[in-house]
C-alpha cells in the first residue's frame, strides 16, 4: 500500500514539477518528512547530498526516496512516477509548442513561469539548508557555495566537495 | 556545419548513455557537449530551443529533452531508448553510492557531517541559481512580488505546492497578459 501511495504521489508531483526537481523539493520535503514521516529531516538533506554528488539528472533524488521507503521496487516506481506523466506531456506538447512559435500565449506562459520557478528554487535551497531549527553553520556553507557559484565557472562538484570538507570540521 | 542526427537506436542510446553516466555536477553542459559539439546531432539554436521548451514543461528538463528528441528521430522506441540511456547508468550510480553511504553512515558521525555539508553546499547552488535567474526579473515589481510570495507561501507557511502553483500561475499569467512581466 505504501508503494502505491508513493507512486501516485510522485505521479502527481511530476505534473506540477515546472522548473524540475529544485522547484518541487519544498513540496517533496513537506510530504515525505512532515506529513508522512517516512524520512527524517536530517536524512532528507543527506539523500539530497548523495543525489547531488552522483551524476545524472537530479530527479534521481526521487529514486533515493523510493529506495528508502520500499527498496529497489520503490526506487524504480518513484523514478517512473516522477518522470512518466511529465514525459507523456512532453511527448504531446512538443509539436504544439513548435506550432505556436511566436504566439502571444506562448510568450505569456514563458514569462509567467519564470518568476514562479525562481521563487520555488530559492525556497528549495532554503528548506534544504534548514532541516531542523535554523543552524548558522549550514546557512554559512550554503551562502558560501552560492557566492562561489555566482563568481566562478568551475564545475559545481568542487563547491560540493568544499561544502563536505567544511561540514566535516564544523558539524561533527 | 551540417548536422548529423543519430541513424540507429544504438547510436541514440550510446549518445544519451555517454551524457548520463559522467554528468557529475550537472547534466546540461554534458548534454550540450555530446549532442552539439561531439556528435553534432543538432545545431546550437536547435539545442537552445529544445531545452527552452523542456524548461517550461514539468519534469526533468533533460529527461524531457531525451523524450522529445527520441520521438523526433525514431518515434516511441526512440523516446524510450533515449530516456533509458540517459537515466540507466546514473540510477545505478546513485543507488550504489547511497547504499555505500548508508552502510558507513550508521556508525560514522564524521561522514554524516561531511555529507550534510555537501547537502548544504548543494542548497547553496540552488540559491545561486535562483539569484542568477532572478537578476533579470527583480527589476519588474510584479515579478519580484511573485518570487517573494512563492517563497513565503511554500517556504515559510509550508503551503502545499499543489495549491501554491496553480494560484501563482493564474496570477502570473494575468500579470503577463497585462505586460507587467
Amino acid at each position: 500500500m505504501i508503494l502505491l501511495e508513493l507512486t501516485l504521489y510522485f505521479m502527481l508531483l511530476s505534473l506540477i514539477s515546472v522548473g524540475g526537481m529544485p522547484s518541487v523539493l519544498p513540496e517533496l520535503q513537506r510530504y515525505v518528512v512532515d506529513v508522512k514521516n517516512w524520512i527524517t529531516p536530517e536524512e532528507f538533506i543527506q539523500i539530497f547530498a548523495v543525489g547531488q554528488a552522483a551524476p545524472g539528472p537530479n530527479m534521481l533524488i526521487s529514486s533515493l526516496i523510493g529506495w528508502k521507503v520500499g527498496g529497489l521496487g520503490g526506487a524504480l516506481l518513484a523514478l517512473a512516477g516522477m518522470c512518466g506523466p511529465a514525459g507523456v506531456l512532453a511527448w504531446f506538447v512538443a509539436d504544439l509548442w513548435e506550432r505556436f512559435k511566436g504566439s502571444p500565449w506562448r510568450i505569456a506562459i514563458q514569462r509567467a513561469i519564470a518568476p514562479i520557478v525562481v521563487g520555488l528554487i530559492a525556497t528549495g535551497g532554503y528548506i534544504l539548508a534548514t532541516p531542523g531549527a535554523p543552524d548558522w553553520r549550514l546557512w554559512a556553507i550554503a551562502a558560501a557555495s552560492a557566492a562561489a557559484m555566482l563568481r566562478s565557472r568551475l564545475n559545481p562538484l568542487w563547491f560540493l566537495a568544499a561544502g563536505g570538507a567544511i561540514g566535516g570540521f564544523l558539524l561533527s | 556545419m551540417p548536422v548529423n542526427p543519430p541513424r540507429t537506436l544504438t547510436e541514440l542510446f550510446l549518445g544519451f548513455f555517454s551524457i548520463g553516466w559522467r554528468s557529475f555536477g550537472g547534466v546540461m553542459p554534458w548534454a550540450h557537449r555530446v549532442m552539439v559539439e561531439e556528435r553534432r546531432w543538432m545545431t546550437e539554436a536547435d539545442f537552445a530551443e529544445t531545452i527552452g521548451l523542456c524548461q517550461f514543461l514539468p519534469g526533468p528538463n533533460i529527461g524531457n529533452a531525451s523524450i522529445v528528441l527520441g520521438k523526433r528521430w525514431f518515434g516511441l522506441s526512440g523516446a524510450l531508448v533515449a530516456f533509458l540511456g540517459l537515466f540507466g547508468p546514473p540510477f545505478v550510480w546513485v543507488l550504489a553510492l547511497f547504499a555505500l553511504y548508508a552502510d558507513f553512515a550508521a556508525t560514522n558521525a564524521t561522514l554524516r557531517a561531511v555529507v550534510t555539508g555537501v547537502g548544504a553546499a548543494g542548497a547553496g547552488l540552488f540559491l545561486g541559481t535562483a539569484v542568477k535567474l532572478g537578476r533579470a526579473l527583480v527589476r519588474k515589481p510584479a515579478a519580484l512580488a511573485l518570487i517573494v510570495a512563492c517563497f513565503l507561501a511554500a517556504g515559510m507557511a509550508r503551503v502545499s505546492l499543489f495549491l501554491v502553483l496553480p494560484v501563482a500561475l493564474g496570477i502570473s499569467l494575468l500579470c503577463a497578459r497585462k505586460g507587467w512581466l
